[in-house]
């Protein structure tokens, strides 16, 4: 197997697929990346038995076919280290990768391609298509909300369904939860749920570019595959019940608050540097037109700040933690947010004041 | 005397009064209570020699034998061919271990239980019989063997790490007061290997130093044992000196949960031991459910005993709490030892997100 490549051409998509691949493996060949040669295409695969992801380069030179695999990370740092307008020659011989580029050389080890594991997919149950952008865009407004090491297992992940013609993201830890939903062209009338492993979501949204290019969904009984022009990725799926989000969200809060994004964040910001360092709580204090931001901590240190609202109901003082509204207010992208609230111990409804695709709940602290 | 001389030397803070009560051969005396035809013969609760079963306790008839807690079934049989061995009945033991707690409340609130029988009492502000932590002592110990028919032995001291080896003194149906004038010279004696904290491996190299006793320990000053022992090394120096400021966790907090099973069979490779994962994870999946108060899992773990009773245990933070995740670590632990296996633990490590700075209500 041999074939010659730039540099930039190869750096991407390298660094993508070794993305997928872990540092710590049990199996020595997770470690590393499957390049195949076939034709004009040379293919590399990185997996970690849960999400793979597959990328394509067309190469402009001839090549010689074959399949190898090499180490990832490896790999890929030689190809950082290497002036960018360098070609690569990569060879094998007796069992080594030669890889060549201007005056440097490397030799690495190499494990045979019929080593390396295929994620197992099955039949697909459902295909569509949607715009690369606003998938990305849905899964940045929620993916922030997945737990990460939870006994629930299921929410190590975010739920995608398919409702009426629309697809919706939701994810939660259990203390708060984000919701964002996307007009798609699905031709499926029927609600249908699936949860994607925490890891295939963030490597999905990695994947998706910025332009409004199309990506194709397949979804199966275990698996979700999105194909992008020059990539196919693969995850499995986590097989669990994921609790009932439309129970969660509040109905019926009374306090309507209205203020600027901007500002509110910044003062979340400040306030958040003497808020306790581990349970990060803060106190909201609202009256006519004000919302007092306010935050100690065990050494006594404290942080006030005042902010004019739109809001006049009832006084109300309820405790947040900051790092989950600050998180909430880092993905919206209006000017003005508006917050639902009913009382110190029930949750708080965040959302744009002029949108309502994307929707946060977020439960507060007793302090 | 002037008002700074009193802020700049606040006095010494009363010296503590700790008890420490434990049961005698517990879950052995309760099932000779329950069936006195068991009395006076040696017996031990736990699982079944053909069934590679573990002693969980025995009592002083067996133990005269050589027969001890966490012994194989099997190898205390040998020890003792007139073993009667009977499995244990948990919630026998629970309800009693209840009642001997509602008998510690008598004296105080402040209590922490260290497992169904034993525990710490504070009663330094306790104005139960006087004041005095020797009567409430001895008053416990009645009252325990008149409500519940099974002997505690009990022991007083200025703190923990001292009230616990009081109680071990005098097994069993003992008491051990060390006073706080007497604490000095009651440590000077103490063997190293009874100091809390201090196993077989400290214990050896502490006599590789030449020190067998904490007088011999005194001479050294903090900064050679922490060369020595690492940050064990300044609770080395204080325990030595008959020091331990440890206050009682009145509200303890689980640290793990977890599910084993010893097989009738080794398991002899890799694949037998990720076959076996399920039916254990199912259990765990079952106790994490009962858990009450808010629990996250710190990692992940899983614990392998080899047919040579060699083991290993490997945790890793980060690993997803997922079958899949504990397959990953049962193949690392198994690479360790490569052998047949007799044992495979999984569990939990947890952490609590509940505090006094804030406590996080829960969506669902």
């Amino acid at each position: 197997m041999q074939f010659t490549i730039q540099r930039e051409a190869l750096l991407k998509p390298l660094q993508l697929v070794a993305g997928v691949v872990e540092r710590r493996q049990t199996l020595p060949v997770l470690s590393n990346v499957l390049l195949v040669v076939d034709g004009n295409t040379l293919s590399l695969t990185g997996t970690d038995l849960e999400v793979e992801l597959v990328g394509r380069i067309q190469l402009d030179e001839p090549a010689e076919a074959g399949e190898i695999t090499v180490p990832a990370r490896k790999l890929m740092d030689i190809c950082k280290s290497l002036p960018d307008d360098v070609a690569i020659t990569l060879k094998v011989e007796d069992n080594k990768a030669v890889i060549k580029a201007g005056r440097s050389r490397f030799t690495l080890a190499t494990l045979p391609a019929s080593d390396f594991p295929n994620v197992e997919e099955g039949p697909g149950s459902m295909t569509f298509q949607v715009n690369q952008n606003k998938l990305r865009r849905l899964i940045e407004r929620t993916s922030f909300a997945m737990a990460q090491q939870d006994v629930r297992y299921y929410l190590n992940g975010m739920l995608l369904e398919i409702n009426k013609g629309q697809l919706r993201a939701v994810a939660t830890d259990g203390h708060r939860m984000a919701m964002c939903t996307l007009d798609a062209d699905i031709d499926y009338q029927e609600r249908y749920q699936l949860i994607v492993p925490r890891k295939g979501i963030l490597e999905l949204a990695r994947l998706l570019g910025e332009a409004d290019d199309m990506v194709s969904i397949v979804l199966g009984t275990h698996h979700i595959r999105a194909t992008t022009g020059d990539f196919t990725f693969t995850s499995k799926l986590v097989d669990g019940k994921f609790p009932d989000y439309e129970r969660v969200l509040p109905r019926g809060g009374d306090k309507i608050v209205l203020a600027d994004r901007q500002v509110l964040r910044n003062a979340f910001s400040r306030t958040a540097i003497l808020s306790n360092e581990k349970y990060r709580g803060i106190r909201l204090m609202l009256s006519d037109s004000l919302l007092k931001i306010q935050a100690n901590n065990p050494e006594q240190e404290e942080a006030e700040e005042d902010i004019a609202v739109d809001y006049n109901g009832s006084a109300l003082e309820i405790g947040f933690n900051v790092s989950y509204l600050l998180d909430v207010m880092n993905v919206l992208s209006n000017e003005q947010v508006k917050m639902i609230l009913s009382d110190a111990n029930s949750s708080a409804l965040v959302q744009e004041s002029e949108t309502d695709d994307s929707v946060y709940v977020v439960m507060p602290m007793r302090l | 005397m002037l008002l700074w001389s009193l802020l700049d030397f606040p006095s010494q803070p009363a010296v503590r009064k700790i008890i420490h009560v434990d049961c005698d051969c517990f879950y052995a005396a309760i099932e000779m209570r329950d069936d006195p035809r068991l009395r006076g013969r040696p017996l031990a609760v736990g699982g079944d020699a053909d069934k590679r079963g573990v002693v969980a306790t025995c009592n002083y008839e067996a133990r005269a034998f050589g027969v001890r807690s966490a012994m194989a079934s099997a190898y205390a049989r040998k020890l003792c061919p007139d073993l009667l061995i009977v499995p244990p009945r948990m919630a026998a033991y629970r309800e009693a271990s209840q009642a001997i707690q509602a008998i510690f409340t008598q004296f105080t609130q402040l209590i922490q239980p260290l497992s169904l029988d034993e525990a710490y009492l504070d009663v330094t502000a306790s104005e139960s019989c006087h004041g005095s932590a020797t009567l409430m002592a001895r008053e416990i110990r009645r009252l325990v063997q008149a409500d519940q028919g099974i002997t505690v032995s009990a022991g007083v001291a200025p703190n923990k790490f001292l009230a616990k080896i009081a109680s071990d003194w005098n097994k069993p149906d003992g008491l051990k007061v060390i006073l706080p004038e007497e604490v000095e010279e009651f440590v000077r004696r103490l063997p190293v290997e009874r100091l809390h904290g201090v196993g077989r491996v400290t214990a050896a190299r502490l006599k590789s130093l030449g020190v067998d006793v904490c007088a011999e320990l005194l001479p050294w000053r903090k900064q050679d044992l922490a060369r020595e022992f690492g940050s064990f090394g300044e609770r080395l120096w204080q325990l030595a000196r008959g020091i331990d400021d440890r206050p009682l966790v009145v509200e303890s907090k689980r640290q793990s949960v977890s599910v084993e099973n010893t097989y009738d069979q080794d398991l002899p490779d890799l694949q037998a031991c990720l076959n076996a994962l399920a039916p254990l994870l199912e259990k765990l999946a079952q106790r994490l459910g009962r858990l009450e108060g808010e629990y996250r899992v710190s990692k992940p773990f899983i614990k392998l005993k080899f047919h040579d009773f060699t083991q290993t245990t490997l945790e890793q933070a980060g690993a997803p709490v997922t079958p899949e995740g504990y397959r990953e670590l049962c193949i690392q632990a198994f690479a360790r030892g490569g052998r047949p296996v007799r044992l495979i633990g999984v569990g939990v490590r947890l952490d609590h997100a509940h505090s006094l700075l804030g406590e996080q209500l829960n969506l669902f």
